[in-house]
């Protein structure tokens, strides 16, 4: 469903991903671990195409994106949520969903009625808040809501553009243990056939949640394999893990 | 995110009723002043199109409507063509020149945008200065009203014209907030919140920027070909910077994205430039003291401190008195599930 090839991006003289190379089949649930400036983000604002790789390509459903704007990537499928908060502050929690939903519904352009009012708008809105635990939020404004739900919210934005991948950069950055362990459940109970790329540095989620784990440090995929292995890697424990396990 | 709300619907039934009362009562001068209002009404609300809902604070705008006028002098007086087609070619014509600039400048953003829109007016103001064909610094004179002798109206008498204008004005404002509530004008106002996200969900910018730039053009070409049939000239002065310089007043004066208010900023400076400027030669500096006022109680203009004021006084609407209740029921839980 989603794959790279060789992805490599300098800024100077520093790699900030070397010859990166994954492959995610339909339904499958990755998390990239790694240390802070191993590169994951950057991995992902490539993916997106918010930046622009150096050399190698990226491939959704089989079809070559690289060369695609994000909007371009995003209109095929590939959805992303950001590490910090990137919402309608100053709109309601249903009018954030209700533009995602907009768009993916062909009405964001139109000038003939209200898009927000559409029924495939309105039945997508409630179904994604629903995913996401949102309900009783709906006619709240973004800046009224807690920080968690916040988070929650911004998964539910990338969801409600119905993709096919969604990547979620560190969906539980900043919240509380219980939050934590809430957002587990709600990415176990999301779509199966929903291919998902998390960068996470909660351990509990990404064993909770993850079919495989990629290990990238200083910009190079230094593990790719099941979390049985990567429980068993002493590399992975001498270079990032060795704090988890000792906790 | 646009929407009626009562106090807008009570404010656009009060203005309207005045200004027939004003447009049917008045002698020649006040008529004179409805029609001016009207039109500068028009202008703003397209200015209010773009920097309310879209953040695109333009300084053309002034020369998107000197360019309808122009243009709706150029096809009637020059080209020889009937009245109302030249009224839909000016419209045509500037609402594609205006979306190309959108287009342009639609990828820059605050002061960048704001110099790019200006740059654009002044090249705009700079060619039917230089220009013969454009009539340099005279203008073009004689350009004719429509005729609407089939349907009866004369729009030579002045308050057939006033009321002709108060028509496309009524339009205009139905046509703007129309387009803020459909899927392009909701667009938008996500891109002004956060343009980053809305690309990330698979929108073209530019484009929608463009288009709504180019819709905003349209209604500001139909200012400008009201206001050449309304003195029966044009002059290049009409795309001075100056022009768009005192749309923007008006609609911060008014109420920034709120549509009406920009209706009642135009209200309120064209009374006081009559009002002021027949005591004194220093009515700019009247106005400039009530926007520095205005900017400086905090409100969104002169509708934004009415909304402010009225919904202090009054109860809280079903909304909001649903969602403190959903806030409330949320914290109970909270404490329960806590103790």
């Amino acid at each position: 469903m989603l794959e790279t090839r060789n992805l490599s991006k300098s800024f100077g003289a520093i790699h900030v991903t070397r010859n990166v190379s994954l492959k995610l089949e339909r339904g499958e649930r990755r998390v990239i671990l790694g240390p802070n400036g191993a590169g994951k983000t950057t991995l992902f604002n490539q993916l997106v195409g918010e930046i622009t790789p150096d050399e190698g390509q990226v491939f959704l459903a089989g079809e070559d994106v690289t060369a695609l704007s994000v909007q371009a990537r995003a209109r095929r499928g590939l959805s992303r949520s950001y590490q910090k908060n990137t919402l309608f502050d100053g709109l309601t929690v249903e009018e954030n969903l209700g533009l995602a939903a907009s768009v993916t519904h062909g009405h964001w352009h139109n000038i003939r009625y209200d898009s927000l009012t559409r029924r495939d708008v309105q039945d997508t809105v409630r179904e994604v808040a629903e995913q996401v635990r949102l309900m009783p939020y709906l006619h709240a404004r973004v800046s009224d809501v807690s920080y968690g739900v916040r988070r929650q919210l911004e998964v539910g934005v990338a969801l409600a553009t119905r993709p096919l991948v969604l990547l979620m950069d560190e969906p539980t950055s900043g919240v509380g243990p219980e939050m934590a362990k809430g957002f587990h459940d709600l990415l176990n109970d999301l779509p199966r056939d929903l291919t998902l790329l998390i960068i996470e540095h909660d351990m509990d989620l990404a064993f909770a949640v993850a079919d495989s784990i990629t290990v990238l440090n200083y910009g190079e995929v230094v593990f790719d394999g099941s979390p049985e292995e990567a429980r068993g890697s002493s590399l992975l424990k001498d270079i990032y893990l060795g704090a988890w396990e000792d906790a | 995110m646009f929407r009626h709300t009562s106090l807008r619907f009570w404010a656009l039934g009060l203005i309207a009723a005045a200004a027939v009362l004003r447009a049917l009562t008045a002698e020649y001068f006040g008529v004179e002043m409805v029609a001016e209002i009207a039109i500068l009404a028009i202008l703003v609300i397209a200015l209010d199109m773009v920097a309310g809902f879209g953040g695109m604070v333009s300084l053309c705008h002034g020369a998107l409507m000197g360019a309808g006028a122009y243009a709706y002098a150029m096809l009637t007086v020059k080209v020889g063509l009937a009245p109302s087609a030249a009224f839909a070619g000016a419209i045509a014509i500037t609402g594609a020149a205006s979306w190309l600039i959108g287009a342009v400048c639609g990828r820059s953003h605050g002061i960048y945008f704001i110099m790019a829109t200006l740059a654009f007016g002044q090249m705009g103001y700079s060619l039917v200065f230089e220009q013969p064909v454009f009539g340099g610094d005279d203008g073009v004179s004689g350009v004719p009203r429509i005729d609407l002798s089939l349907i009866g109206l004369d729009l030579n008498d002045p308050r057939t014209f006033a009321f002709a204008c108060l028509f496309v004005l009524g339009l205009v404002y139905w046509f703007a907030t129309h387009v803020l509530q459909a899927g392009l004008g909701r667009t938008l106002t996500g891109i002004m919140h956060n343009e980053q996200r809305m690309r990330a969900l698979g929108v073209n910018v530019w484009r929608i920027k463009a288009d709504m730039f180019g819709l905003s053009g349209m209604i500001a070409a139909a200012a400008g070909a009201l206001a050449a049939q309304h003195v029966m000239f044009v002059s290049p002065g009409l795309l001075n910077w100056t022009v768009s310089g005192e749309a923007l007043v008006v609609v911060i004066l008014g109420g920034l994205g709120t549509i009406i208010g920009p209706v009642i900023g135009a209200i309120a400076f064209v009374m006081l430039k009559h009002e002021v400027s027949a005591h004194t030669d220093y009515w700019h500096l009247v106005v400039g003291l009530i926007l520095i006022a205005v900017v400086m109680s905090r409100a969104n203009g002169i509708f934004g401190w009415l909304e402010q004021r009225l919904s202090r006084a009054r109860p809280s609407s079903a909304r909001d008195v649903i969602a403190h209740q959903v806030r409330k029921d949320l914290a109970a839980q909270g404490a329960l599930e806590d103790a």
